[in-house]
């Protein structure tokens, strides 16, 4: 009576114990972190707004991949894996579009310019958000999981081109390229991998609680339509 | 310091406000489903 299988059940728990651990580790590096000589202490959001960028990337992959398994095994599982990590995915976007206009604001002096990266990064959380909307929206059933699934991987094609936006216009945006190998400074390295491990590990944490709830809620519609459903687990 | 402040603010708020959805939805979920099952079993 789980929702999930005994694997994913106990992955979320050690992701559970480890987030603790992680985020102690997180906060003590963020707030020891040298100062930027340039930026100042608005820098330490670097910390925070490019792994929340990594988590969204990974909740629609997450979305496109288990979207294409659903098209390939017709299994529901996949599909509802699909469904927790557009959520994540788009909760990881949000976070991210807020925390960029507030370094935004610090920084350039306003908190929003229509740069290529941020219009790009908009228009991938209004695909999501839709995608969300979508499913939120319909009855459900095997033909919305397949419009969702194919959605799903028709809206991926947008990460790559958010990625690469600022070289493709050349570096003419406002946004700070892409960070690189020695682009941080000295000790700034430890906080910077210790927000991408808190939050990639939060990440799966929240999309396993969230395939968990959606495994439950399906479990249930089909308990209340079919009262055999139980013996037949049983059985089975 | 307050843009800092806000930017960790927000984001550990809303995550945690995620997580207690998240739990809560959990143990509701399952409450219902074991009381389903009562009323099938009869």
């Amino acid at each position: 009576m789980n929702g999930l299988g005994p694997i994913a059940s106990r992955l979320r728990t050690v992701s559970g114990a480890l987030l603790g651990i992680l985020l102690v580790t997180y906060v003590y590096t963020v707030a020891n972190a040298p100062i930027d000589s340039v930026q100042g202490v608005i820098q330490k959001i670097l910390y925070v707004h490019p792994p929340l960028a990594y988590g969204a990337y990974l909740g629609f992959v997450v979305t496109a991949v288990c979207g294409g398994l659903y098209l390939w095994r017709a299994d529901e599982k996949w599909d509802r894996l699909a469904i927790a990590g557009a959520e994540v995915g788009v909760i990881f976007c949000t976070l991210m579009i807020v925390t960029g206009p507030i370094w935004a604001k610090g920084t350039w002096g306003k908190w929003w310019s229509w740069d290529p990266r941020l219009t790009v990064t908009l228009l991938l959380w209004f695909v999501y958000l839709a995608y969300l909307l979508l499913r939120s929206f319909s009855e459900g059933g095997a033909r919305t999981a397949r419009f969702a699934a194919v959605y799903g991987l028709v809206g991926i094609a947008l990460i790559p081109l958010n990625y690469f936006v600022i070289e493709i216009f050349g570096g003419r945006g406002m946004h700070p390229e892409n960070l690189e190998r020695g682009s941080l400074g000295e000790g700034m390295g430890l906080p910077f991998l210790m927000g991408n491990l808190t939050l990639f590990v939060a990440f799966w944490w929240f999309v396993l609680a969230r395939w968990e709830l959606e495994n439950l809620r399906a479990l249930g519609l089909a308990k209340r339509a079919d009262p055999m459903a139980r013996a037949r687990e049983e059985i089975a | 310091m307050s843009y800092v402040i806000a930017a960790y603010g927000i984001t550990g708020l809303t995550l945690g406000l995620y997580a207690f959805h998240l739990l809560r939805s959990r143990a509701r979920e399952r409450k219902t489903l074991v009381g389903t099952q009562e009323s099938n079993n009869g």
